[in-house]
């Protein structure tokens, strides 16, 4: 019961999350549009959550820290970057799954200045990715790296294109937590098929392990995402203990599922679960009425016979007093009090459950 | 991202219309062949539910319908939209077979590569990824259909299986306990 409490929150959350992401999404649909294929329309849970808004997550967030960002984020921002040589373009649609990883390393980062030359190599691998490195920004910072971000670094960014994202390393390599002011990811908060990326110290520049960066983010982010959904998870560390947890989990799911259909087939002698119209006058009194509506639109078999529904409606009375027990749910209180209510139809019949109880006597 | 509740009125909508088809059809059954029909049309209308668009759902539908006893009672679940999604499926299986076949290709090529991992380092990582590849492969082989999927839509997949799965197993363990308490009566 629990875990459907807890469920039940997260999803709520997650949807409020949602609807706030999706008033600002409105700000860039056009440039999103063009970009991402449209979310699934269907809700598909957490793909739609992570497919579109990810990038608009970023922006939310950082949209406090900096006023002038989302105004820079402007369409026409992303049509200069074409125009300027100089930068780094890393076009890919898959990257809000980077800005995600960006944003919640840069809530915990601790920043560092250093900066390499990269290498100039401008491979453009295919139309997605295309990749020049940038030369002209080494020169601003030094190589000697303070502990923490300095301000001069930021104020470079700022004077340069807002498109462009950095990714400063340690010098004693740590790679994971990747190093960002907090206006740079903002600026590239915006959902862009081109992000600038710096090549980190240390590391080769070619389109090929840049590729394979940003796909390990996008599969590290969405394994995060994975973690909080499978209980348990987020203690652990490490990919392979986390998709041993996942794989049980899955596991034990399906077990669930076969128990349950195993016992639904012992208790039913005939699997004919009758939630027919007959619910709909009773349902005043008990249910909500959201539940009817959904009722009557099925097409249910035929209404049974009148002189059955007096033993029903004592069986009903019985009933109202195991309600509460089910009402801590709110979500399946709905619809149980009318399942229950029905199946207690099928269960008048007294073959039936004495054959249902000699059913339960050998499992 | 739906609202858990309505996939679970649409999901028990659906499981009932399946059930009922079946108990129509059949007069006497078995204990496993009940059970077998419950989860039939338990999974089948918890795929039908997603609509097709994910690809375990999909993957779903089409091994269902593989089997000819099955096929009726998957057109009757699946409603108006059957024809489409039958067409889906199927030409997933389809791509999924080229997929498979190229794959074994780049395997043959890949294996020819050396090994080059000496230093201790590099053992590490090593062992790490060959952990990590034999659990994506067992997770693969527990998503349906996830034998075709890259990396990263298999997480994404199991994301949603995940959620679907949970949402299943709410509605079956209500309706279990509603009937044996009313059973007792």
């Amino acid at each position: 019961m629990e875990r459907i409490a807890g469920t039940g929150g997260r999803s709520g959350s997650t949807g409020g999350e949602k609807e706030e992401i999706g008033a600002e999404s409105f700000l860039f649909g056009e440039e999103i549009q063009r970009l991402m294929t449209g979310p699934p329309e269907n809700g598909s849970s957490f793909t739609a959550l992570l497919g579109l808004p990810a990038n608009q997550a970023m922006e939310l967030l950082h949209s406090q820290e900096s006023d002038t960002a989302p105004t820079e984020l402007s369409g026409e921002a992303w049509r200069d970057n074409h125009m300027n040589p100089h930068k780094l373009y890393y076009c890919s649609p898959t990257f809000p799954a980077n800005t995600t990883l960006i944003d919640r390393a840069a809530r915990f980062s601790v920043f560092a200045a250093g900066e390499n030359s990269p290498e100039t190599s401008s491979v453009p691998s295919n139309s997605s990715l295309k990749v020049k490195n940038e030369p002209t920004d080494t020169d601003s910072n030094p190589n000697s790296l303070p502990p923490l971000i300095s301000n001069p670094t930021v104020e470079n960014k700022n004077q340069r294109s807002t498109k462009r994202k950095e990714r400063e390393k340690k010098a004693k390599g740590s790679t994971k937590k990747c190093k960002n002011a907090s206006n740079e990811t903002s600026e590239e908060a915006e959902k862009l098929p081109y992000v600038h990326v710096r090549a980190r110290r240390g590391e080769a520049t070619d389109s090929h392990s840049l590729a394979e960066r940003a796909r390990r983010e996008k599969i590290n982010a969405r394994m995060k995402l994975l973690q909080e959904l499978v209980p348990g998870c987020n203690k652990i560390s490490g990919t392979a203990l986390v998709l041993d947890e996942i794989i049980s989990h899955v596991q034990s799911l399906q077990r669930q599922v076969e128990f349950l259909s195993m016992r639904l087939a012992a208790v039913n002698p005939r699997i004919d679960f009758n939630l027919d119209s007959l619910l709909a006058p009773e349902s005043g009194s008990l249910v909500d009425s959201n539940f009817p509506s959904m009722v009557m639109p099925l097409m249910w078999p035929d209404v049974q016979a009148n002189d059955n529904r007096q033993p029903y409606q004592q069986l009903w009375n019985d009933d109202t007093l195991h309600q509460p027990v089910w009402g801590r749910e709110e979500d399946p209180h709905n619809f149980i009090a009318p399942e229950h209510s029905l199946l207690s139809y099928d269960s008048s019949a007294n073959s039936g459950s004495l054959q249902s109880n000699q059913l339960k006597m050998e499992l | 991202m739906r609202p858990p509740t309505s996939l679970k009125k649409e999901f028990l909508k659906k499981w009932i219309m399946g059930l009922q088809l079946c108990s129509s059809s059949k007069k006497e059954m078995s204990f496993l062949e009940r059970k077998k029909a419950i989860k039939l049309s338990a999974d089948v209308a918890m795929a039908s539910a997603r609509n097709a668009t994910t690809r375990w759902s999909r993957a779903l539908i089409s091994n269902a319908s593989k089997d000819d006893s099955n096929k009726e009672l998957v057109e009757c679940i699946l409603g108006p939209e059957s024809e489409s999604l039958k067409r889906a499926s199927m030409s997933l299986v389809l791509c999924n077979k080229r997929n498979r076949s190229k794959k074994i290709l780049r395997k043959s090529c890949s294996i020819r590569r050396a090994r080059k991992s000496s230093s201790q380092m590099v053992m590490a990582s090593s062992i790490a990824k060959r952990l990590v590849k034999k659990r994506t492969q067992v997770l693969k082989s527990l998503i349906p259909g996830g034998g075709s999927m890259s990396e990263f839509s298999l997480i994404e997949e199991t994301l949603d299986y995940i959620l679907s799965l949970r949402a299943q197993v709410d509605v079956m363990r209500h309706l279990a306990n509603a009937t044996e308490l009313l059973n007792r009566k």
